[in-house]
């Protein structure tokens, strides 16, 4: 094959290589522009990923959901409806296989994490439960929030979410009221 | 030319082996293949060096700096995209080198997966570990044909083998078959079919001959929810199909340490038979009705279809020692595998005397080719055939102590014998 075909491939190869990394930013960014904001109470923990950096992973208040529908299969895709309850925080308020095109509401796709028989839970592996922090930070973030839930002065830790017709994207993690960047460096600096 | 064969060459002369002008043409034949093979150790640098920016990019981009704003994050996470790009670009319209080629291509393979990681990190995207490799592969597959590029081959097939173990093997996800592993084989085997083709000696082949049956070996158990009956048959077949591959005259005329298949095969075919040689997996058989419905049972009978089907072909071109039982190691385990429900010990005993025979087979083809580490090998089969039955069976300790010491006397008196015959050999040599 001659050389200027083989750049000529080369070319779409290397659009591609950036058409699919741009298309995950608009996609992004389309749900944080028109999307509807809800606040997921959570509680940060620390694992770290080995090329994409440390995150903190959230655990969600509102990741169960209580069915007597016990045919599960675990990370199957599903759907959930929210809703927002007296404090303001986002709940569940329904889970279908299927997207229920009579209801409205806004919903997230999500994966069955494990359904348990015995008390008919459901529970919910959402796709925003990472949030990628400064690798010094995402332990420090962990200790904050693991001491002050333990003295109980915390418990508006809480994730904000965008959500647009089942894609959902994580903005920032809110604790006592600022951003858990915020709050990290100033715990710090009291320390 | 090195230095070894420069005074092999000053000595044959001196010795009047050869004559001064032979000695000349032999060095000029050196001279000039030197000129033609590139520069080997330059390439391997290249690409070490390359490998090394790309991976030192991803973990200061993975450090995830706050202090950034989104759009400058985004804009480094591109940089390094374009900059590998116009390299690997500039590569192909200059016509430059294959050194240039294989470092700019590892360089730009990096760089695709920073940005991507990059663009996960601000937006927070969580997709699984898996699906990011997979996407990262699928973006660099052409690199490797555009510019025949041996690096990025190796790196596909490294990065496709830990997505399918990190898809198929992760402890909480159960049962997720990572069938695009499948697509990812098969789009980088023209690039290895074309080196079989036209290099057929060169070690780059030979790496990708221990790559490949190692990729498959370590990934074949993520396609099964769980290791039982038909898990183990699976991996029978396996190993009979790498064996029957690496006794393909292409691979088996070559050394043994550049043919993967032969040696995984056979050890392969040997730790499983002796594995079974227990009889846990039999007791299981029978406690349990066997799956036929099952992931497990298809893959073992498409598995079993190829391996058979290159049997009957090395068969039809004469290729197979009648009497080399290794071949059908596992076409026997099968029929076993079987027949051998009801009762444990009928299954135990074909198995056991299967080891043997294959054991003494080893043996003698060791013995005819004068090779003592086939030799020892089929002779290690037994010890370690003994050893394991000692574990289960009720001999008195009189018996298993005169077994061991016959046992390391007959050690000692195959290889004595086998060296003996080789000096009155190289004796016979000498008189002629």
């Amino acid at each position: 094959m001659k050389a200027g075909y083989i750049f000529i491939i080369f070319l779409v190869v290397a659009a591609v290589q950036i058409v699919v990394p741009t298309q995950m930013i608009l996609n992004r960014e389309e749900v944080l522009n028109t999307g509807a904001v809800y606040k997921f109470k959570t509680r940060p923990v620390d694992p770290a990923d080995p090329f994409r950096g440390k995150y903190i992973a959230l655990d969600f208040e509102a990741d169960s959901y209580k069915t007597t529908n016990a045919s599960w299969d675990r990370k199957e895709a599903i759907f959930i409806y929210l809703d927002i309850d007296s404090l303001g925080f986002a709940e569940i308020y329904k889970v279908s296989k299927d997207i229920l095109p009579g209801l409205d509401k806004d919903y997230v796709k999500a994966k069955v994490d494990w359904y348990a028989d015995y008390n008919g839970e459901l529970n919910i592996e959402y796709p925003f439960n990472r949030f990628y922090m400064e690798e010094s930070k995402a332990y420090e973030a962990e200790v904050a929030v693991r001491e002050n839930q333990r003295d109980s002065l915390l418990n508006d830790v809480y994730a904000i979410v965008y959500v647009k017709a089942g894609e959902s994207v994580l903005k920032d993690v809110i604790i006592n009221g600022m951003p858990i960047k915020d709050y990290v460096e100033k715990e710090v600096e009291n320390n | 030319m090195n230095s070894k064969i420069q005074s092999d060459i000053k000595e044959l002369v001196e010795q009047q082996v050869i004559s001064q002008e032979s000695a000349s043409k032999i060095e000029a034949y050196y001279q000039s293949k030197k000129v033609n093979t590139p520069n080997r150790l330059f390439t391997v640098f290249g690409v070490l060096g390359s490998l090394l920016v790309g991976l030192g990019i991803i973990l200061i981009l993975a450090h995830n700096w706050d202090d950034f704003s989104k759009a400058t994050k985004t804009f480094f996470a591109f940089l390094p995209l374009v900059i590998g790009q116009i390299f690997v670009g500039f590569s192909i319209l200059k016509h430059k080198s294959a050194v240039r080629k294989e470092a700019s291509g590892t360089f730009l393979f990096f760089a695709v997966g920073s940005a991507i990681s990059l663009i996960s990190q601000i937006y927070n995207i969580p997709g699984n570990f898996s699906s990011f490799l997979l996407t990262w592969m699928l973006l660099c597959v052409p690199l490797i044909y555009l510019l025949r590029s041996h690096a990025l081959a190796i790196l596909h097939v490294v990065f496709m083998t830990y997505y399918a173990a990190d898809l198929g093997y992760s402890f909480i996800s159960n049962g997720q078959t990572p069938w695009f592993y499948l697509l990812l084989l098969a789009l980088v085997l023209p690039h290895y079919g074309q080196l079989l083709k036209h290099k057929t000696n060169a070690n780059i082949t030979s790496i990708f001959n221990w790559l490949l049956p190692l990729s498959v070996t370590i990934v074949l158990g993520a396609f099964v929810d769980n290791m039982d009956a038909f898990g183990v048959l699976m991996y029978v077949v396996l190993f009979g199909l790498l064996y029957n591959i690496g006794k393909i005259p292409l691979f088996n005329d070559q050394k043994l340490r550049r043919n993967g298949y032969l040696v995984l095969g056979a050890l392969g075919t040997m730790y499983m038979l002796i594995l079974t040689s227990f009889d846990w997996l039999w007791e299981d058989i029978i406690r349990n009705t066997l799956a036929y419905n099952s992931q497990e049972f298809y893959i073992s009978v498409v598995l079993f279809v190829i391996t058979t089907g290159i049997l009957v072909y090395s068969f039809s071109k004469k290729w197979v020692a009648a009497f080399n039982l290794s071949h059908y190691a596992f076409l026997i385990f099968t029929v076993i595998f079987f027949i051998g429900f009801d009762n444990k010990f009928i299954p135990l005993t074909l198995i056991n005397l299967l080891i043997l025979m294959i054991a003494l087979i080893t043996i003698k083809i060791g013995a005819d080719k004068f090779h003592f580490g086939i030799l020892n090998y089929g002779l290690l089969i037994i010890a370690v055939l003994i050893i394991c039955r000692f574990f289960d069976t009720d001999m008195s300790f009189v018996i298993r102590g005169l077994l061991f010491v016959g046992f390391g006397l007959g050690f000692f008196l195959a290889n004595y014998l086998m060296l003996k015959k080789q000096r009155e050999n190289k004796g016979e040599l000498k008189k002629q």
